[in-house]
């Protein structure tokens, strides 16, 4: 559907992170167990047009709040409540999706993004219906963990 | 307060990191969380630049924009978008709605600093704040000439005051202190190969760190083309080689519109003391004009009543001299205050010579000076 998928999400992911993180956040293999009980926050955005889908950027409760006392320049202490986190992870999946989202439009399948939202709990997976389908990536910064998770949908155009 | 910047995005992390990157600029930041109060804040604030998010729930930044090149009173506002979405098309979509310039996210806060600053005027605080300072403060001179000799000769020019001198011998090296520490002042070689000192110069000005930085050119005397050139860019100033250590001090004091005044005026024992340098010159003197109304009325306004005009260091006396003379004592007996006059022997007698200075009298010291200040009445010109 989209070649060099994990290629995007990579580079999507890597600048992200240097950029706004100052993080070196590389691939690693996936892990089983994932949704083991630990609080998990999800920043979800979607996309519409020749390719519809959702992407999903998971990560634990807790590097959720560094990543937003990171992104603010604050002490993690300073992170009050969920609303600065769940703003920071949904701002997140929005720069990260729009960046990957302008490389595939330049291939030629055009489409709009959804306003970001956030998924929180624990031993929850989002999975593909039977006609979509889904690819999950991994990446790590020492023992900091994030999930890409992308549910896709061609339309006929695009198969 | 400085420029009024108004950020409109759906995310507060975005907002507090676009405050977050202006927090070192002497600006006011403005937030709203979508087009709608977007429009709002930029009819009451009349900002000087919009930071504009382009996907936002309720109005987007699209029919924010729309709506605001509509309205003849904020249409001429800059706007800077911010995007998620660099792909061509986006760009190019952007770039008919009107803006001055887009980012796309992620970005460093260093490029949104310097994007707008290509827009607006943006001053550090730290630069406000040098702009009071004074002549005895420890300034920051760095000096890009690939000789050593003229960086050791501006050493030794400035070693009288607290100025720091650095030397860069080549641009690089100057870009390279330039980001550890800013300098207060730049002087750049013009004869630098392949016009290093003028591109160099250039850089400084586009970038929203230096940009307001003087810079003062260093040129051999005979090098006018260079120094056209260099007027013609809007150099703070020229300094000439052969380098001449008072001409040194001087054109940096002005490019830095440095406070001079206490070089020259002191309060003593409860009188305004004008003191006349030993290099006494018609810069001197325009020097000690542009402060002399402003010190002696700020001495008056404290109490002080009484002047003295120390001319003691002097070897002779002059046409620059006498005029100053005139108008101090004047000034004196238009705010109806006691003045007295310090000079040598030599300077005393040449006073006689004038008919305008053939009454003077000097006192040989300041404790002299003294007691003729002491029961005397406001003396006339």
């Amino acid at each position: 559907m989209i070649s060099d998928l994990e290629g995007l999400v990579t580079t999507a992911v890597t600048e992200l992170f240097s950029t706004m993180l100052g993080m070196n956040m590389l691939p690693a293999p996936l892990e089983s167990g994932f949704g083991n009980g630990e609080t998990h926050v999800a920043g979800a955005v979607g996309f519409v047009g020749r390719l519809s889908g959702m992407v999903y950027v998971f990560t634990t409760l807790s590097f959720a709040r560094r990543i937003t006392a990171t992104f603010l320049g604050l002490e993690e202490a300073e992170v009050e409540g969920d609303e600065m986190i769940n703003d920071a992870m949904g701002e997140m999946a929005n720069m990260l999706v729009g960046h990957m989202k302008s490389r595939i439009s330049d291939r030629g399948m055009p489409c709009v993004l959804t306003i970001p939202s956030v998924v929180r709990g624990s031993n929850f997976s989002v999975e593909a219906t039977t006609s979509s389908e889904g690819h999950i990536y991994s990446f790590a910064a020492g023992t900091d963990r994030i999930f890409v998770q992308f549910l896709l949908k061609p339309t006929d155009a695009s198969q | 307060m400085g420029p009024k910047i108004l950020t409109v995005d759906d995310s507060k992390t975005i907002r507090l990191i676009v405050a977050r990157a202006f927090k070192s600029f002497a600006c006011e930041i403005f937030e709203a969380a979508d087009g709608v109060e977007g429009l709002t804040a930029a009819q009451r604030e009349r900002p000087d630049i919009i930071i504009l998010d382009l996907t936002m729930p309720i109005m987007d930044g699209v029919e924010m924009l729309t709506k605001l090149k509509a309205d003849p009173e904020l249409r001429f506002i800059p706007v800077v978008m911010l995007t998620a979405e660099s792909g061509r098309e986006n760009v190019l979509r952007i770039a008919k709605l009107g803006v001055r310039d887009y980012l796309i996210k992620p970005f460093k806060e260093e490029l949104i600093v310097e994007r707008v600053g290509r827009i607006i005027d943006l001053k550090a605080k730290s630069e406000i704040i040098m702009r009071a300072k004074r002549y005895d403060d420890p300034l920051q001179v760095l000096v890009v000439d690939d000789k050593p000799a003229i960086v050791e000769q501006i050493q030794a020019a400035l070693s009288s005051t607290p100025w720091k001198v650095q030397g860069a011998s080549q641009p690089g090296q100057a870009v390279d202190a330039c980001s550890q520490v800013l300098p207060d002042i730049i002087l750049v070689s013009l004869s630098l190969p392949e016009g290093a000192g003028f591109n160099l110069s250039q850089m400084f000005r586009a970038h929203v760190r230096t940009k307001s930085i003087p810079i003062v050119a260093l040129s051999v005397k005979t090098a006018s083309d260079e120094e056209t050139r260099a007027q013609q860019l809007g150099f703070n100033g020229i300094i000439t080689k052969p380098i001449d250590f008072d001409d040194v001090q001087l054109k940096i004091t002005r490019a830095l519109t440095l406070d001079t005044s206490h070089k020259y005026f002191q309060v003593r024992d409860g009188v305004q003391v004008l003191m006349l340098p030993a290099n006494f010159s018609n810069a001197v003197a325009n020097d000690i004009s542009t402060h002399l109304r402003h010190k002696v009325c700020e001495a008056v306004d404290a109490g002080v009543n009484r002047v003295v005009i120390d001319m003691s260091q002097l070897k002779a006396a002059d046409v620059t001299l006498i005029k100053l003379g005139i108008s101090v004592i004047q000034l004196c007996v238009e705010l109806e205050i006691q003045y007295n006059l310090i000079g040598s022997d030599v300077v005393s007698e040449e006073c006689k010579n004038y008919e305008e200075t053939k009454d003077w009298q000097f006192s040989s010291s300041f404790e002299e000076a003294m007691v003729g200040l002491n029961g005397k009445p406001a003396l006339v010109a």
